[in-house]
């Protein structure tokens, strides 16, 4: 009777809430901290886009003892000392490691936008339209694929503008506000970096131009996020004016430069018309024998982005080099075994896998497999201290490994363009929606093995957590029903085999 | 003595439609005396094909018809005259005509009630009463409330204190009118990230809180074996998100009800303490909620100990 104790214990103690319910978290659990090293030799490793740390070119910073500076810090001190709540909650919220705030930003910017088109009403289905973001559907839909390339720019803009920015910083020097001022009234822990030009500047605005050029609708919200977060570095008293201005004017160039590789990657193409889709299609059927179909209702006309495994690697040298083999065929004693096992979860499905595939779901409305891994990257990160270069250093090959993972995937998916679960096997019922693209190989299996393996380096004491985590991600789509366990296992593998390439670069880039 | 279901007519009904419409509360007028014992089965068929995303009626191939079975044992008590115990336990199952998405089954929420007279007046041949209900629920499997529109109900915690009061005429006819406040817990997802108008790091989804109002207008015939009710019932979530474009339904949701109902139950004199009833209610306005059409049967059985 442990179903009736249970009750009447919940019953009590439900009394004793009865009125007060918590509130929920809604951001991730970190405040500032103190970095455990600032590496001062940041500003030569090797950076992803740039050809040189000092591409972009900003002025020589004044001397502390001129006059110019010292009313900017005069200006910083008054600020200082007269902190308002709100912006006393500003300096709170954006911390010394506003990188990690960011991300957590374009998380939700890819929750909120992950939307798939519903169909309209004489049953067929309008695209979000990039050159008119407002007409509904609204653009972006952030899928996985979209959401994993928006993470990938960001990171990778972020990383490169701050090793410009570490360049300078060891060139020029600058001590902290509180270092030639002791009346500043510091907010963060103090550490040994100088500070022009601002970092927090520098990542301020790359996020924000990068987020925009990814979530257009969004233009205002991110410029209202961005000017508290500028306005904040002088209340916190990590900045004076000219810093901020300097790391300004990095960010600006850098996400330039992010954004022009972005607007020639083949993204653009990436969702084809329908001829072109259906001779993709054609191509798979007169190779194997078979084809994916969507099954929805109505019908949606063409999958998900089936080019998106054209779109330009970021560290693999083509894309065929990591392409699996073929899945086995359909009605093959291999693939019997694997539908076999998928009726039979469905018919026994336990509690532990119904938990595993939906915390693994990531799905509509969410902010995808990528998401998930971001975050995960983010407490490693918080745990291990990191400052906001080393930081942006684990994102950007984190998401480059990912994005390579998934151009890698797609292009998997729509060669073999095999069919999924619901359409080989009568009357097959999932937990789960069944994705607008191809089975074989399974995205949630790519995304995490790359992902894993990027991590693996990073936090190598992490590795088997890792690991785990991607061997369970891979499985929960066997519990959802909507994977053969040979797409989960030979993603895993392809994931691994993608994310060496970007390892290897990270190896060699002078951080570690 | 004998109409003793009555009290669970519309509690059925509130389970049917899924977001308790009724908070699983008798919401009648009439009590059993002390020792009096009342057992019930109550099958109710609840189906929509159109469904409220946010404020927008729209329909979705790939669910078709959502159908939703209820089976409902339930059992009342007179503790004394003035005070009643109540207790209910539903059996669910669902499922949908389109799509590949499988329906799920299994016991919901164990519901149980305090019901009391705490007024009651006779002017002339004509009765007037107000009555108090509390309840408290609580899902007794480990359904995934998350797994909308399939899902077997909220998967949280209810309180919910209720006020009635009804003024019946000598000729049998009567007015009652009702209101409740549902105070819901959390219910726990298994997932730890959502977005609900901006991100949660958390499993915990906040279930909103709700009032409900009822209107009833009601008529005892033929020797009193036989009682016609119509009645109109609303909801009005405190808080909570709308449905997104296209996306699926969430317990975080603000739900909104405005439902007409009618029911008729018959005692037939031949057979001591039985009785049988049959009852129907139409969702005409909603958001975030599906545009159920209900159909429910049942029987019951009163005695004393």
């Amino acid at each position: 009777m442990n179903t009736f104790r249970n009750f009447l214990v919940s019953l009590i103690l439900s009394l004793l809430v009865f009125s007060c319910k918590n509130e929920l978290p809604i951001l991730s659990d970190y405040s500032a901290y103190e970095y455990a090293g600032t590496d001062a030799n940041g500003g030569t490793w090797k950076p992803i886009l740039l050809t040189i740390p000092d591409q972009i070119a900003i002025p020589v910073p004044d001397a502390i003892n001129s006059a110019a500076y010292q009313a900017e810090l005069a200006e910083v001190v008054t600020a200082t000392q007269s902190l308002t709540k709100t912006q006393g909650e500003a300096v709170a919220y954006w911390t010394n490691n506003p990188t990690l705030r960011w991300n957590e930003i374009s998380l939700e910017m890819a929750a909120k936008y992950n939307l798939i088109p519903g169909p309209n009403a004489d049953g067929t289905y309008t695209l979000p339209d990039p050159a008119n973001p407002n007409n509904k559907p609204y653009f972006p839909f952030a899928h996985p694929a979209y959401t994993c390339r928006a993470l990938a720019y960001l990171s990778v803009a972020q990383f490169d503008g701050l090793i410009a920015s570490w360049h300078y910083k060891y060139t020029f020097n600058r001590p902290a506000p509180k270092l030639s001022n002791a009346s500043v009234n510091a907010s963060y822990a103090s550490n040994n970096l100088p500070t022009y030009p601002s970092d927090g500047a520098v990542i301020a605005v790359i996020s924000r131009d990068i987020l925009t050029a990814m979530f257009p609708l969004e233009k205002e919200f991110l410029d209202q996020k961005a000017a508290e977060h500028l306005a904040s570095l002088k209340w916190a008293g990590e900045n004076v004016e000219s810093d901020i201005t300097a790391g300004t004017t990095i960010g600006v160039e850098m996400a330039k430069i992010a954004l022009a590789r972005a607007s020639s990657d083949g993204m653009k193409k990436a969702q084809t018309p329908k001829p072109v889709s259906d001779s993709i299609k054609g191509a798979a059927f007169d190779r194997f024998g078979w084809q994916w179909d969507n099954l929805e209702t109505p019908v949606r006309p063409v999958g998900l982005a089936p080019l998106f495994g054209n779109v330009r690697l970021w560290n693999v040298p083509n894309v065929e080099t990591v392409r699996p083999g073929p899945p086995p065929a359909i009605g093959s004693p291999e693939f019997q075994k694997d539908a076999d096992e998928l009726i039979d979860i469905a018919d026994h499905l336990t509690l532990e896998q119904r938990k595993i595939a939906n915390w693994w779901q990531d799905g509509l409305g969410s902010y995808t497999p990528p998401g998930h891994w971001n975050r995960f990257a983010k407490e490693y990160i918080i745990e291990a201290k990191m400052n906001p270069l080393r930081t942006a250093r684990v994102f950007a090959y984190l998401n480059m490994a990912i994005m390579d993972g998934g151009i890698s995937c797609w292009d998997t998916k729509y060669f073999y363009h095999y069919p999924r679960p619901i359409q080989t096997i009568p009357g097959f019922k999932t937990i789960m929606g069944t994705p607008n693209f191809p089975s074989y190989t399974s995205g949630h299996s790519v995304f995490s093995s790359s992902a894993a393996e990027v991590l693996s380096y990073f936090f190598p004491n992490d590795a088997s957590q890792f690991t785990k985590w991607a061997e369970e991600a891979a499985m929960s789509r066997v519990y959802g029903g909507i994977h053969y366990r040979f797409d989960a296992e030979v993603g895993l593998a392809q994931g691994r085999d993608v994310a060496k390439y970007t390892v290897e670069v990270a190896r060699l880039d002078g951080a570690d | 003595m004998r109409k003793c279901f009555t009290k669970f007519i519309l509690l059925l009904g509130a389970l049917i439609i899924q977001i308790e419409v009724q908070a699983q509360t008798p919401v009648d007028a009439i009590m059993m005396k002390k020792r009096e014992f009342c057992v019930a089965a109550a099958y109710d068929h609840g189906s929509w094909d159109h469904y409220w995303e946010g404020r927008y009626l729209r329909t979705n191939g790939n669910i078709g018809t959502l159908t939703r079975t209820t089976v409902m044992p339930m059992v009342a008590f007179g503790l004394w005259d003035r005070v009643n115990l109540l207790a209910s336990l539903p059996y669910v199952a669902t499922r949908s005509s389109g799509g590949q998405l499988a329906g799920v089954s299994g016991l919901q929420d164990l519901s149980l009630f305090v019901k009391a007279t705490v007024y009651e007046r006779e002017f002339g041949s004509a009765k007037g009463s107000v009555l108090a209900v509390g309840g408290f629920s609580r899902p007794v499997s480990n359904y995934l409330s998350d797994y909308q529109p399939y899902s077997l109900g909220l998967g949280t915690t209810e309180w919910n204190a209720r006020a009635i009061a009804q003024y019946r005429l000598g000729m049998g006819l009567y007015v009652r009118g009702s209101v409740a406040y549902l105070h819901r817990g959390n219910t726990r997802a298994e997932r730890d990230y959502y977005y609900a108008n901006g991100s949660y790091y958390t499993n915990l989804m906040d279930v909103p809180n709700a009032w409900t109002y009822q209107g009833a207008l009601g008529i005892w015939l033929i020797n009193e074996d036989l009682k016609l009710e119509a009645t109109y019932t609303s909801q009005r979530s405190m808080s909570g998100d709308d449905i997104r474009a296209y996306n699926a339904p969430q317990p975080t949701n603000r739900v909104d009800i405005d439902q007409l109902g009618g029911s008729i139950q018959y005692y037939p004199p031949f057979v001591k303490g039985f009785g049988v009833f049959a009852n129907t209610s139409q969702i005409v306005n909603g958001r975030n909620m599906g545009k159920f059409i209900n159909f429910g049967v049942g029987a019951t059985y009163q005695f004393s100990l």
